[in-house]
Formats: structure tokens, C-alpha cells, sequence
């Protein structure tokens, strides 16, 4: 009898095993962490969100490779002397997937739909500069003086004062287009054909895309929150690319099979240690000076970090920084803890004790011990406090810390993007600056970036800007992480961008 | 503040707040979120404006499924292990079992899904390692589920059957000369099956809470997963949702629990002591 219910059981397991998982053919497979909280433009603020969006929608103007301004539906565009007007060319071919040819009407009615207060848009800022977005917002207005339908296929921006950054903001997910009459028809080169929540997304190739159409019938996208669960799918051919988590890394690195087929992205991202400017005992930038030269962080980055990043020089990543940063005190960014502590004596602050902020992650909390050890032999003995990522990012929009860890990504290629909400007076807190670091001249010279027109002007002004802030240090810049990806030998022609929203999966193929 | 973003309009916080009731006093907050209740709604996801009870009733059925799958493996394996470790107490056997089942209370349901999905996944590719769908997505996170409730029963039962063949009704029986079988099958079963019984109900109650790190680690889109992405995102009508219906399905089951001691156990019954 026994044995009877044994080859039952087995009998059982053979029946449900063994049946490959079924694949769409043609269509490559990604993995998703999370399941996107929205797909609405105007609403999305997280990464899964505005991956995919790239793919279903289209703004005036978008990224190339080399980070450049080029065409989307936005044929040509021209901007005014005085950087006031931006006039748009619409190319005439575009249409929504329900047939109806993108107008300039629409645009208008999409970009106030993100300042309409009722739509609870997080994005309106990316608006806020246009001439009549208050008024609008207040109710005074019907409608957003600023936004100009010239006629159907030419539109036109105005901005209160001039703002340099204005058209690159316009690559992002809140600038995309969709028809009033139904807002989950999109112009992109790929329709959202299914989403099960928490399970996948199926996305299926736009045969009337107005440009050149993707290679690949479509994209399955597959929520798996678990790291390891999603490096066995790929590794059994479930999944075709895959953002290699740490813990992976040099896993992947030393198999031979493998290794080649790791690419590598240098990603628009700062991972910084913040110290609270507003208070002692960080308000004396000579000691945050000290803490800078306290810690080694190349020696981190080689060892702890396994090299997946670049060091940082500043603030500013160096993919956007087309000045060369001259430091007076040029052994400033060197570690030196000779140096460090005599300065920490003489400013009579041996043996401070400071609280740092740091979410549970297991890897920020084990970096955190390494710079508490650093900074301990220079003098100054800290307390790290762990807290969950909700109450973390609270306290420190409230100043509560006196240091903490955390990073910045960009939201568009600007340097801008890397000066003004992280160091302007004007946006303590949660608009980005939690350092609370107050310097007139630097607000003064990140705002006259803003303003002018040329380019070597500006870059001028934010060299300036960046100096200051790299000689006050109320950041230590570590680095600029790198992301690596793994992808599967029949896929060909993946690219990696340094902003998510850049990729369109226009150039990926599958090979036969 | 997450809610509306980090660089949010002050206004749209301000009018999130109202609408919330964030700035009515806590008492009357408590008393809207019971009023709404008690009318079956469970109010919207703060993040995603989904309906919650629609959310639920929507997992709810994945969680079901595979507390039935993990209870289908425990009660068989678990009771069997039991028995055998029961009737050769001392033995071989009873030492296999009694350090199986010690393992199984002891590993950590992380660890053993991880060594199960690289086991039957990557290096036998049985089983797809993540996903939810028919049978062959569920048995892995049965599987592990199944473990610590599986090594409970095989404890709860050994324990059980070891007092009850201590009992003279069983030396009563083998002196009328029946067989093994029917002294196990009839008078050994029939007395352990109360603890047993009790076990399964506690163990089934708390699967269909869900089971939030088997569920995440294999990707099932069930009630435990959703909670702890609530928990994360501080979405607290999901979680409030999300305990309550864990609330409800718990004493439900213990009710059927108690039920069933009535049909199992003449001795438990409510009308005993009227005969």
C-alpha cells in the first residue's frame, strides 16, 4: 500500500511539473520590482511608472542617447530672444490609438490637466514657471494664459522669467501627451494590452506608430519583488534582462558564461552624506569640511562598494559637468585624517556626539558603520539611528537629523536639476534641500544659471555655484553609482540609459 | 506627504488632507471609518484609488487556494509522521522524525523557500519559481508553507497517540483480538483527532491571514503580499483592510473548528449532559 501512494505522489508531481512556462513569442521579458502605482502621466512619480509610460507615450520633445534635446512629436521648435517663448512645430502624422490626429488643442489640455489642482498631480511643479499657472490654480482663471494653441499644429509656451532648463523638463512623464476624450489612449510606440496587478504588464507593439516601429512584437513586464526569485528567472530563461542586485554581483562577475554579458550603466545619481546646516554642530562648515577629509571614500567604494560606482567630485554627476571644478584646497576631496582631526581640535570639537539617520537596509546600515568607525578616529563619536524609509524620509524633511544618507536622481539632464532643489534656500525639506544649506552668493549664482540663455553662461554660474557648495560641504559626495544588467545571449541591441524614462525599446531586438 | 509626492502643491495637500478628514479630530475619524464599514466599505487605497474590498475579495481567493494546497501536504505528511514516530517510540523512526520535524519548527520560512526554489527550480527546472497561476506555481510556496505545519501535526500527533495507547480501552480492545488496523484506524484516530484538529484550524487560520514572506519570496499574488505592501507604503486602509478581514477569517475558522469538535467528539457536544 505504501508504495502505491508513493507512486501516486510522484505521479502527481511528474503530472504538474516539467511543462516549460509558456512564452509569447517575440516579445522580450523585463522584470519589474513593484507594480506601477499609476500609469497616468500626470500622476506618476515611481520608477516602474515611468519606465513603461516611455514606452506608451509621447511628449513635444524627448532624450537621445547622448542626452540631447531631440524631435518627438515636436517636429522643429524655436525659442525667443528673451527665453520667454517656446514655439512647437507638431509633425502632422500623430495619431492617438483610437485614430484621432494629436493636435495642438491636446497638448494644451494635457499640461493643464497636471496643473488642475483636481487631478492631485504631484508634478505641478514641472509647470510652475508658465506664465498664468497660478491664477489658473487659484481658480482666477479658466485657463493657462501661458499655454497657446497658434493653431492645430503649432503650440507655444511662456514661461513668468526665463529658465533654461524649461525644455529639458519637458522630456519627462508629466509632459506627455493624451487625448481629452479618453486618457488611456496614448501615441506611443508600444499599447498596453494587459495589466494584472501585482502580477505583469503586457505590452504590444504600436503597428501605426508614427516613427520607425519597434523590433520586438512586444514587452512582458513581471513583478517579482524578491531579488534572488528574479535572478532564477533569468538564469532559467524566464526573464531576459535583468538589474543585477548587489548581493548577485560578483556572483554574475566571475562566471564565465555570464561575465560577458554584463553591461554597464553610469547612471545621473549622487549618493551623498548630508549633514544638517542649519544647526550645531554642523552649522560650522570648517568641521563639515573635516568630516569630508575623515573618510576614505574611494578605499569604500573599492572594497565595500565593489567598485559599482564612479567617485564623486561633487555634487553634480559627471556625466553632466562640463566644467572642470577647481578647488583651491585641492586635497579638500582627498581623505586625509591627520588633517581632519587637527582641524576637529582646534575648533575645540573633539569628541562631539552627533546622531546619523539611515534607513534598516542591511547595506546602509553596514556603510554607516564604516563611516561611524572613520569618523570616530577623527574625534567625532556617532549614534546611527535606523528607521523604516516612511519615517525616515520624515524626520529628515523635519531637520531632525544631524547627518543621514541618502541620494539624488535626476529628473531631467540638467545640472540644475543637481543645484537648485538640492542647495537653494528656497526648498528645505522635501523639496529636496535637507541639508538646509543657506549660502546668498550660491542661491544667487544657481538662480542666474536658471536665467540665462547660453549655455556657457550658465555652466559658468553653476561651476561657481558648485565650488561654493563643494568648499562649504553640506555634502560629502561619495559617488555616482553605476547599474549593471545582465542580458540574455539571444537578445541584441538592449541599451541602457542614464534616465529611465529614455528608453522607448526601439532598439532592442530578438534574435532568431 | 508621500502621498502627494515630495514637491507637492501646498494646496492639493491641503485639500487631500480635507478630504481624508486628516483634519477632523480622532474621534470623529473613527467614527466616519466605522460608519463606512459597517456600510462594507473598506475605503480606497491611498496610492493607487483602488476600492480596498475589491482588492481583497480580488487576493483573497489566491490565499485560499494555497492555504488549501499547504494544508492538503501538512495534514497527511504531519499525522502520518506522527503515528509511525508513535507506535516506534524510541526507535529509529521515532529519532528520524522527531529531528525532522525539529528542523522543520526551527529552519526559518526565508531560508527553506530559497532552498527549495534553487533546488526544485534552478537545478531540476520542476517548477517555475516565481508567479500565480494553476498548479504548478502553487506547489513550491505550498511546499514550504506546508513545513512548520507539517512539523507542528507530526509532534502534536506522536504526543497524542503516545498517551492514548496508554489507555486501557486499547489493552480492552487488543484482548478482544482486534486487529491493529481497526485499533488504530477506530479507537487511536478517532480519540487523537481533537488536538489535531485544533492545530489544523490555528495553522489554516493563520495562512489565510496569508503568508506574507512565502508569498513575496515566490512572487503569489495573495492577501500577505498585498498587506505587506501596504505596511511598507503606510497605506493604512489597506492595512486596516487587510487586519480586519484577517480578523473576520480567523474567527470564522476557529468557529468551524469548534463545530467540528460536536461531530468528531460526541463528548464535546453542547447537548451532552441532557442524556
Amino acid at each position: 500500500m505504501g508504495n502505491k501512494a508513493i507512486s501516486v505522489v510522484i505521479t502527481i508531481f511528474l503530472l504538474v511539473s516539467c511543462s516549460p512556462s509558456s512564452r509569447l513569442e517575440g516579445y522580450v521579458y523585463y522584470r519589474l520590482n513593484a507594480n506601477p502605482t499609476t500609469l497616468d502621466p500626470a500622476l506618476i512619480t515611481d520608477v516602474s511608472g515611468a519606465s513603461i509610460a516611455a514606452k506608451l507615450f509621447n511628449g513635444l520633445v524627448r532624450l537621445n542617447a547622448g542626452l540631447e534635446i531631440v524631435s518627438d512629436i515636436a517636429e522643429k521648435w524655436e525659442m525667443s530672444k528673451d527665453g520667454l517663448r517656446y514655439r512647437f512645430y507638431l509633425k502632422k502624422g500623430v495619431s492617438f490609438i483610437n485614430g484621432r490626429k494629436v493636435k495642438s488643442q491636446d497638448f494644451k489640455y494635457s499640461f493643464e490637466r497636471v496643473l488642475n489642482l483636481k487631478t492631485k498631480s504631484p508634478n505641478t511643479w514641472v509647470f510652475d514657471k508658465v506664465e498664468g499657472a497660478k491664477e489658473f490654480q487659484k481658480g482666477t482663471a479658466h485657463e493657462v494664459k501661458g499655454f497657446k494653441v497658434i493653431d492645430g499644429y503649432t503650440f507655444e509656451i511662456r514661461l513668468k522669467r526665463p529658465f533654461s532648463p524649461f525644455l529639458s523638463m519637458l522630456t519627462m512623464t508629466p509632459a506627455y501627451v493624451i487625448p481629452k476624450e479618453d486618457i488611456d489612449k496614448s501615441t506611443g510606440p508600444f499599447i498596453l494590452k494587459k495589466w494584472l496587478h501585482n502580477r505583469e504588464l503586457i505590452l504590444e507593439r504600436n503597428e501605426n506608430y508614427f516613427g520607425d516601429k519597434a523590433k520586438i512584437k512586444g514587452i512582458v513586464y513581471k513583478i517579482i519583488p524578491e531579488d534572488l526569485t528574479a535572478v532564477t528567472e533569468f538564469e532559467l530563461g524566464n526573464i531576459d534582462v535583468i538589474s543585477l542586485p548587489a548581493s548577485a554581483y560578483s556572483k554574475f562577475r566571475k562566471d564565465e558564461k555570464w561575465n560577458k554579458l554584463i553591461i554597464s550603466m553610469e547612471g545621473l545619481n549622487t549618493y551623498y552624506l548630508g549633514m544638517n546646516s542649519s544647526r550645531p554642530p554642523f552649522d560650522n562648515a570648517t568641521l563639515r569640511r573635516a568630516v569630508s577629509y575623515a573618510i576614505d571614500r574611494k578605499k569604500i567604494l573599492k572594497t565595500f562598494y565593489e567598485n559599482r560606482g564612479r567617485p564623486a567630485q561633487g555634487p553634480v554627476p559627471d556625466l553632466l559637468r562640463k566644467w572642470k571644478i577647481e578647488d583651491n584646497d585641492r586635497e579638500g576631496s582627498e581623505y586625509d585624517p591627520l588633517k581632519a582631526k587637527a582641524i576637529i581640535n582646534r575648533e575645540g570639537l573633539s569628541g562631539i556626539k552627533v546622531k546619523m539617520y539611515v534607513t534598516a537596509d542591511q547595506d546602509v546600515v553596514d556603510l554607516a558603520e564604516i563611516i561611524q568607525s572613520y569618523l570616530s578616529s577623527a574625534g567625532i563619536a556617532v549614534d546611527i539611528k535606523q528607521l523604516e524609509w516612511s519615517a525616515y524620509k520624515e524626520a529628515l524633511n523635519k531637520g531632525e537629523a544631524d547627518m543621514f544618507w541618502l541620494s539624488w536622481w535626476a529628473d531631467y539632464p540638467d545640472p540644475e536639476n543637481f543645484l537648485f532643489p538640492l542647495f537653494h534656500s528656497s526648498n528645505f525639506g522635501p523639496a529636496g534641500n535637507r541639508t538646509r544649506y543657506a549660502n546668498k552668493k550660491a542661491d544667487s549664482l544657481i538662480e542666474q544659471g536658471q536665467y540665462a540663455l547660453n549655455e556657457k553662461d550658465r555652466n559658468g554660474f553653476y561651476k561657481k555655484a558648485e565650488e561654493i557648495i563643494i568648499k562649504e560641504s553640506p555634502w560629502v559626495s561619495f559617488w555616482h553609482r553605476t547599474d549593471f544588467l545582465v542580458i540574455r545571449p539571444r537578445i541584441k541591441g538592449y541599451r541602457v540609459y542614464p534616465i529611465y524614462t529614455m528608453d522607448k525599446g526601439m532598439d532592442v531586438r530578438i534574435e532568431r | 506627504m508621500s502621498l502627494a509626492g515630495e514637491r507637492a502643491h501646498p494646496e492639493i495637500i491641503e485639500n487631500i488632507k480635507k478630504e481624508m478628514g486628516i483634519d477632523k479630530g480622532f474621534i470623529r475619524q473613527y467614527a466616519g471609518y466605522l460608519k463606512l464599514l459597517l456600510q462594507g466599505n473598506f475605503g480606497t487605497s491611498y496610492y493607487t484609488n483602488r476600492d480596498v474590498l475589491k482588492d481583497i475579495t480580488a487576493k483573497f481567493p489566491n490565499t485560499i487556494v494555497l492555504a488549501f494546497a499547504a494544508m492538503l501536504i501538512a495534514v497527511p505528511a504531519g499525522t502520518a509522521l506522527g503515528f509511525m514516530a508513535a507506535y516506534r517510540k524510541d526507535g529509529f523512526i521515532d529519532k528520524c522524525v522527531n529531528a525532522v520535524s525539529l528542523a522543520g519548527l526551527s529552519i526559518p520560512v526565508f531560508w527553506s523557500a530559497i532552498m527549495i526554489m534553487l533546488l526544485l527550480s534552478l537545478k531540476l527546472k520542476l517548477f517555475p519559481p516565481s508567479g500565480t497561476g494553476d498548479a504548478r506555481f502553487l506547489v513550491l510556496p505550498a511546499l514550504v508553507l506546508s513545513i512548520p505545519a507539517a512539523a507542528t501535526l507530526a509532534r502534536i500527533t506522536r504526543i497524542t497517540v503516545l498517551d492514548i495507547l496508554r489507555m486501557p480501552y486499547i489493552n480492552t480492545a487488543k484482548a478482544k483480538g482486534l486487529s491493529s488496523l481497526n485499533i488504530s484506524a477506530v479507537h487511536v484516530l478517532k480519540n487523537a483527532i481533537i488536538p489535531i484538529v485544533t492545530i489544523i484550524g490555528l495553522d489554516f487560520g493563520s495562512y489565510l491571514n496569508g503568508a506574507v514572506v512565502t508569498e513575496t519570496i515566490f512572487g503569489w499574488d495573495g492577501l500577505g503580499r498585498f498587506t505587506m505592501d501596504g505596511i511598507i507604503k503606510r497605506d493604512y486602509p489597506v492595512i486596516l483592510g487587510c487586519v480586519i478581514t484577517g480578523t473576520v477569517v480567523f474567527v470564522l475558522v476557529n468557529l468551524i473548528t469548534d463545530i467540528a469538535y460536536h461531530f468528531l467528539d460526541p463528548r464535546i457536544r453542547l447537548d451532552a449532559g441532557k442524556n
